[in-house]
This record gives C-alpha cells, sequence and structure tokens, in this order.
C-alpha cells in the first residue's frame, strides 16, 4: 500500500479534454495497465486517486500531477513504464514519485501555480509591456466580474491580493504573460480573470480564441516538484 | 483542412471541442498516402451518439485491419461547430488524420434511424460535396451508406451512389478492395459500380428505372444496366461465431451515451413480432459460442479499461446457453471490478437471480414491454407475453425490493381499439395496487413509468402494408391515455412525438421521389431531427407544401398485398408470402410460434443454416 505522485505534460489536441474526461481516461489506463489501486470503503467503492488542481478545457500543461494510492507496492520506474506505454498522443509521464505515508494530500497542499499566456497583439505594443504591467499591478484594487458558482449570478470581486507575481515580455508580436496566482482549496483565481482585466487594462481586443495558456508549476507547502 | 491553426481556434470556441479531436486509445491513425483507399465512415449524428454504436467499431476495426484501407470516422458537427466552420469556410473532416471530406475516396454512412437522413445532407454540404449523384464529378468520392434503413434504400437514392444491404462484415471489405483494385487500373466510378453490383447485397440506384402507375404508386423496376441483378440479394454472414469483431475498441475521451465494453451474443430474433424490422431483417439467429464470447469480453475488458461490460443482441435470455454465460460473466466480472449490465432481459426467476446479484443495493429500474394492453392485441401483434407472465414478474420484482417499474406500449397498431387503450391503463393499475397488497397500505412508494411510442409500419415487416394512423388519431390516443394514466398515483406517462413518427414513416416507406422532401427540408435549414431541440416541424410542413409531396399517400394508405413496393427491388431472404400470410394471421389473432419451436418457413433456411439448439424452458418466458 502506497501513495504516488505521477508527473505529466499535457499538450497538442488533447488539451480539450476536460478535467473530468481525464480522470476518466487516468482511471482506465490504471486499469489496463493492471495497476491495483486501492478502493475506498462504503456502498459505492471508488479508486483512490486525484489530480493536484484541475486543468481548465483549453489549457496545455508542463506540470500534472496526479496522485494515486495503491493496493500493493510498484517501483515509481515500474509505474511509469507501465503507464507511459499506454498514454495517448499530448500526455506524457516525466516523473513518478513515492509520497510519505502520512503526508498531506497534493490536492490540499497546492497553493499557487504559474502560467505562460501567449497573446498575440500588433506592433504598436512592442515596449509597452513593463509599463503597462506596473501600473495594471499598482492598482490597489482589480475589481473583475466572476460568475458565482451557486447562484450563477456575476459577483465582482477584488482578485489584487490572489495575483502573486506578474511579468509580461513582447516576443513575435505576442505578449507572453507569466504570472502566479492563488491555486488552490484556501484561495483560487483562474487566469482568466487576469487575462480578461489585464486586456482590458492594456486596451488589447486580442480575441481570447486567439490566445493561448500553459501551466508551468504547481506550488505545494510540503513538496516541491520542479 | 485549412490549417490546424484555424481548427484550433474554433475548438476554443465550441462546446465539448473533444468531438473533434480524434487520437482516443484503439483509435487508429494510418499514413493516408501509403494506403489505397480513404474510407471514410459517418455516422450522421453527433459523436457521443455515433461513438456509442457498435456497428461503427465492428466495421472500423476490419477495414482497418486492411494494409492498403485507412478507414478514419466522421460525425456531424454539432450546431456550434457547424456555424464556425461555415463561417470560415473549413471543410468538414475526418477525426484520425483531419482530411476533408472531398478528399476522401469513398464516404461511406451508416443508416440507423430515418431522422438521421438530413444529417446526411447536411455532412455532404459541409464536405463540399455535391449533394446529388447527379452533379457529383468522378474525382469526387462515392458515397456510400449501408445499415438497416438502407433495406429501403429509395428515399436516399438522388444522393448516395451505392448501398450496401445486409450484414457488413465480409461485404464492406470485398467492395473495398473491389474500389482499390479498379481505381489502380484506372477505371471510371461508373465502371467499379458495374463490377460493384456483382456483389451480393450491392444496390445502385442508377441501374433501374422505376416506373410509376397513374395512382402514383411503383408499377415496376427495371434494371437499365446489364450487371444489375433484378433484385438484390441482402449480404448475410453465416458463421458469425468467427466473425471479426473488434477488441481493441475505440475508448473515447469524453462521456458518451453507452460508454462499455461491448460483446455481441448473437444475431437474429427467433420471435417474429409483427411489427418489429429488426426482428425480420437480422435473422436467421446466429450465436457466437460462449468461449469466443467470454474471450472478446476479457480481452476488450483488458484492452480498453472499461469498468462495464454489457452484451448485444436483440433479446438477451434468448441465447442458447445463457444461463451459464450469465454466470460465468458474473464471477469474471465481480473479481475483476468491472459492473455488468444485461440489457432486455426477459424477467423470470433466474434472471432475478442475476440482477439481485449484479445489481445489489443498487436497484436500477425494470424494464417489461407488453407493447400493447390487452391480450386480443398482443396477439395480432405476436407478442407471446401474457398478462400473468407480466403481473408475476412484476410480483416477484416487489417481493425483491424493485420500486421503479417501466412499461413500454406502442400505440397505433392495426386493428387497435379505444379498450385496447383502457388495458394500458389498467396494466398500470393493477402494477399500482400489487405494490401495496405485497408491501401493505404503507408498503412505500412505486414509480411506474408508462413510455408510449408510435406504431410506424416498416418494411419487411408483416405490417408493411399496413397504414398508419394520422397525427389525429395519435393526438387522440395519447389525450385519452392522459386522461385515464393520470388520475393513478405513482404512475408517470410520457410518449413519443407524433410529428416524427409520421416523417419516420414517409422515409422508412418512401419511393425515389420522396426524396425532394428531404432535400427542400436540408435547404430550409432541417437537421438533428432526432433531437427535440433540432427538429422543426414548420420546416418539414413547408417542405411537403413546395415538393407536392403527399405524406398521407405514404403513411395512411393501406396497401394490397398486389402493390409493388419501392423496396421490392431487395431480397432479404424473407419470403414475400411468408409476410402475407403472418399480417393475415395478424387479423386473425393468430399467435405464429417462436421459430426454435417449430419452423414457419419465414425462407431464410434457403440462405443460411438456422438450427439454433431448442431449450424449450427457456422459449416459453
Amino acid at each position: 500500500m502506497s501513495r504516488y505522485a505521477v508527473k505529466f505534460t499535457k499538450n497538442g489536441f488533447l488539451k480539450y479534454t476536460s478535467h473530468l474526461d481525464m480522470l476518466r481516461l487516468f482511471k482506465r489506463i490504471i486499469k489496463r495497465a493492471d495497476i491495483r489501486l486501492k478502493y475506498s470503503q462504503g456502498f459505492n467503492p471508488h479508486p483512490k486517486m486525484g489530480f493536484a488542481q484541475p486543468l481548465s478545457l483549453g489549457y496545455e500543461s508542463m506540470c500534472e500531477l496526479l496522485e494515486i494510492e495503491t493496493s500493493t507496492d510498484y517501483m515509481c520506474e515500474d509505474i511509469r513504464e507501465r503507464l507511459s506505454s499506454r498514454l495517448p498522443e499530448g500526455i506524457s509521464v516525466k516523473e513518478v514519485r513515492l509520497l510519505s505515508d502520512n503526508g498531506k494530500s497534493l490536492a490540499a497542499s497546492c497553493f499557487a501555480a504559474e502560467y505562460f499566456i501567449a497573446v498575440p497583439v500588433d506592433e504598436s505594443f512592442c515596449g509597452k509591456e513593463k509599463k503597462l504591467t506596473q501600473d495594471y499591478l499598482s492598482q490597489k484594487e482589480i475589481m473583475v466580474f466572476k460568475k458565482q458558482k451557486k447562484s450563477k449570478e456575476m459577483k465582482e470581486i477584488n482578485i489584487r491580493g490572489k495575483i502573486r507575481d506578474m511579468d509580461v515580455t513582447f516576443v513575435d508580436n505576442n505578449y507572453i504573460m507569466t504570472i502566479t496566482v492563488d491555486c488552490g482549496s484556501e484561495s483560487n483565481l483562474s487566469p482568466e480573470l487576469v487575462i480578461s482585466s489585464f486586456l482590458d487594462y492594456s486596451g488589447i481586443n486580442t480575441a481570447r480564441s486567439e490566445i493561448e495558456v500553459m501551466r508551468r508549476k504547481l506550488l505545494f507547502r510540503d513538496y516541491d516538484f520542479m | 483542412m485549412k490549417n490546424s491553426r484555424d481548427l484550433e481556434k474554433m475548438l476554443k470556441l465550441v462546446e465539448k471541442p473533444a468531438r473533434y479531436i480524434g487520437h482516443e486509445t484503439g483509435s487508429i491513425t494510418k499514413d493516408p498516402d501509403k494506403t489505397d483507399v480513404k474510407f471514410g465512415f459517418a455516422f450522421p449524428d453527433t459523436y457521443e451518439i455515433g461513438m456509442s454504436y457498435m456497428g461503427l467499431q465492428i466495421l472500423y476495426n476490419i477495414l482497418n485491419k486492411e494494409d492498403n484501407i485507412a478507414c478514419e470516422r466522421v460525425f456531424s458537427p454539432a450546431r456550434d461547430m457547424e456555424k464556425l466552420m461555415r463561417e470560415e469556410k473549413m471543410e468538414l473532416f475526418t477525426l484520425e488524420n483531419k482530411i476533408p471530406l472531398s478528399r476522401l475516396d469513398i464516404l461511406g454512412f451508416t443508416l440507423q434511424y430515418e431522422m438521421s437522413y438530413t444529417n446526411i445532407l447536411n455532412i455532404l454540404e459541409l464536405g463540399n460535396i455535391p449533394l446529388l449523384c447527379s452533379q457529383r464529378s468522378d474525382d469526387m468520392p462515392l458515397i456510400a451508406a449501408g445499415g438497416p434503413c438502407a433495406y429501403n434504400p429509395e428515399p436516399l437514392s438522388d444522393f448516395i451512389d451505392v448501398f450496401m444491404i445486409g450484414d457488413g462484415e465480409e461485404l464492406i471489405v470485398e467492395f473495398t478492395q473491389l474500389y482499390a483494385e479498379c481505381r489502380k487500373k484506372g477505371l471510371s466510378k461508373h465502371e467499379f459500380l458495374e463490377q460493384a453490383a456483382h456483389l451480393k447485397g450491392v444496390y445502385v440506384p442508377s441501374f433501374y428505372d422505376v416506373e410509376y402507375n397513374a395512382d402514383m404508386t411503383v408499377k415496376s423496376y427495371t434494371p437499365n444496366n446489364p450487371n444489375a441483378p433484378e433484385k438484390v440479394m441482402r449480404a448475410i454472414v453465416k458463421d458469425i461465431d468467427s466473425a471479426e469483431f473488434p477488441v481493441n475498441n475505440i475508448v473515447p475521451f469524453i462521456e458518451t451515451v453507452h460508454d462499455r465494453a461491448v460483446v455481441e451474443t448473437f444475431r437474429g430474433c427467433t420471435r417474429g413480432c409483427r411489427f418489429c424490422q429488426a426482428g425480420m431483417i437480422y435473422r436467421p439467429v446466429r450465436e457466437k459460442k460462449q468461449e469466443t464470447i467470454m474471450n472478446l469480453a476479457k480481452e476488450q475488458l483488458k484492452n480498453t479499461g472499461h469498468e462495464e461490460l454489457s452484451l448485444l443482441s436483440l433479446s438477451t435470455s434468448d441465447y442458447s446457453s445463457f444461463e451459464s454465460l450469465a454466470l460465468e460473466l458474473m464471477d469474471y466480472c465481480s473479481s475483476s471490478n468491472v459492473s455488468l449490465s444485461l440489457p432486455s432481459l426477459r424477467l423470470d426467476s433466474f434472471a432475478y437471480d442475476v440482477l439481485d446479484r449484479i445489481q445489489g443495493y443498487k436497484k436500477s429500474g425494470l424494464t417489461f414491454a407488453p407493447e400493447a394492453g390487452t391480450q386480443r392485441l398482443r396477439d395480432v401483434i405476436n407478442k407471446g407475453i401474457t398478462e400473468k407472465d407480466l403481473f408475476l414478474a412484476v410480483g416477484q420484482a416487489f417481493e425483491l425490493g424493485w420500486n421503479v417499474i417501466k412499461l413500454y406500449f406502442m400505440v397505433g397498431h392495426p386493428t387497435e381499439t379505444f379498450e385496447d387503450l383502457d388495458g394500458i391503463a389498467e396494466i398500470a393499475r393493477k402494477i399500482i395496487d400489487m405494490n401495496y397488497e405485497i408491501k401493505g397500505p404503507k408498503g412505500g412508494r412505486v414509480k411506474v413509468t408508462v413510455s408510449v411510442s408510435n406504431f410506424v409500419p416498416k418494411p419487411f415487416t408483416p405490417f408493411q402494408w399496413e397504414a398508419q394512423d394520422t397525427e389525429e388519431m395519435f393526438i387522440e390516443k395519447h389525450n385519452y391515455l392522459l386522461a385515464k394514466l393520470k388520475p393513478i398515483k405513482g404512475v408517470t406517462f410520457n410518449y413519443h412525438d407524433t410529428e416524427t413518427s409520421i416523417l419516420e414513416t414517409v422515409f422508412a416507406r418512401g419511393d425515389r421521389r420522396t426524396g425532394r422532401v428531404l432535400l427542400r427540408a436540408h435547404e430550409l435549414g432541417a437537421g438533428f431531427d432526432a433531437w427535440s431541440e433540432g427538429f422543426n416541424a414548420q420546416i418539414w410542413n413547408q417542405a411537403f407544401e413546395e415538393t407536392g409531396i403527399d405524406k398521407a399517400f405514404y403513411c395512411h394508405r393501406k396497401r394490397d398485398f398486389s402493390e409493388v413496393m419501392p423496396w421490392d427491388v431487395i431480397d432479404s431472404g424473407i419470403s414475400k408470402k411468408f409476410l402475407e400470410n403472418e399480417n393475415i394471421r395478424a387479423y386473425r389473432g393468430e399467435l405464429t410460434p417462436d421459430c426454435r419451436m417449430s419452423c414457419n418457413g419465414c425462407g431464410m433456411s434457403r440462405y443460411a443454416d438456422c438450427i439454433p439448439e431448442v431449450n424449450h424452458e427457456q422459449i416459453r418466458g
């Protein structure tokens, strides 16, 4: 009986699969790989597995983490090999690590995430990026409208406190934004709100469908996966 | 593909983008330049519907086993994706290599239900392929179709170059390899079709001239090409046990309607319900051996990682060694954390043991299909189920702790009266009462759902000559039932939409002329007619009006046995005489026994062995 973290990347067309689809996909692949998971007790037993943090539909990622609990012990390399040979194009396992039995779950330990965001802009924006970023961040409040999960109503919230770091560079007619935002059960910020508010603030009207987002890192209180 | 960047942009704007990406586990992406034939297999509905259809997995697997053939999938894009594709002028493409449809060699549609026909025209249009056969040049793909609805190909004959009738496993390979050969020789599409017309099961509409009588009925079918047979005999796979069956199924990324491993146990049905097309056109009964089924199931579960296994046939319990198979499957599934689903079980005591074991405390609903409300009418339709059987089974269900019962009926059967509808309400009421009798006045709630569909006369059934009820009659019957069922506490009543049932009949029994309505409805924007949110009655009414096609002629007119049917050019293997006799027997209320008891002479034995093992105990149920 052991707990493992499976670190993998997600890219290509596969980024159009949702969080739930990914859960099902891994469930099946683990089954095909004959890796025996531990099952929960109760009337409706389900295998003990879960992602550190869900990834939005359409995002690529260099650092996704799946936590699994197995009913027997495996070598980390064995798990990596069994999964790798069965994964579809677009998912690639980078590392499998044994976690201590009594440690916190990855989901509970995660507190922030870093993203790369590529926003096509026209040349007139070249050179303005540093000042725009500084001004954007120096606002006392960054108010955005966010849809409430339960009531579906739009509520105005201040996201400034959840943006930990932000840098923008101009490369090949793109603003490459690197942002670190809260990501976890205590405090969470969707990169979408940073994108929309920064574009608004800067007067950039690039369509959302032109923008690519990639998760670079997940940051944990108790673990380091870089 | 304009380019993948355009596609990427669209995928960010549509719902469920994974419908369009391909590359699932089990999908096969070949280098199309290294094959002779690029075959697009099209299911004219959304991905989630099409991927739940086992026939696609069977034929996809078979075609891709051929080194020189690349079979790739095509589905109807949902309306949001379609809109973007039209705006960006992007051609519809296959999922595997994203090949634009117009660059395929063959585009083959599976015809599972008539209400998908407008989606076929839409797929052609989105693929930049002219809709009419007569408008397509030789460099356009060959448009083919098969599946149960192909037994009456005529409504689609303006749009589809060639039909494949019957079991597809062998025919589709022969057909496609012949195509490869002909293309290598530099033959034209027409020359290929002349050769293909010699294959059993191949129907080329343009090789036949149709004449009509003054009263609009069909007068005759005459071959106009020396290669075309008088009648097209359907293809029959004689040995289902050894027929190729997939074990490396495609496992969708997104949730589909049926998301599970599936093994076919047998094809065909021996019960002979007189309204049922599947029961006729899939004859004779051909089984896979238990050992084959077990091996396929294990292999499929191993390769897919599915958590549910289901069996495929027209009537699960009619498998000759069903008890032994069910026990073996249950043992295997429980030992490997797989849930077993056994659809359309006949509910005898063995079935309850099985269900009790596989469902455990999670008792799902039980479904019964008496199809008609009185014994008289059930005899007319040859549904060999009595009220005694039904109530016995329901009583057992209540005692064992089930409390959700679904009842399926059909209204509009030939000879139906309002007494037969009263019968439906009485069955529902008795079931509610039974619950109280068994469990006492505080016996807990039961839920009885009465689902009513509308009778649609289908080709190659004993009822193919029958008049369908008019819209007004259906509505009257639905309202009558509603008034009877609504006061009964615990009963929910659902009924099928009337307009689509009538449309279904037009295309189920239509001749070549009905293609005009289809085309006009498509031009007016019809599509996804099988979806309640897709169907638009106004469009269809306009299409009928503008084309002068009379629904009543196709739906509400009773035909003589002597009338030439548009599908008489197809030979299903069942003799017309048998269907006529069955029709006569229906009006006399005479039951025809299950053909495992005694041969009823349907004509199938002329073409294939049908001597299934007789298990009398089992048949009585």
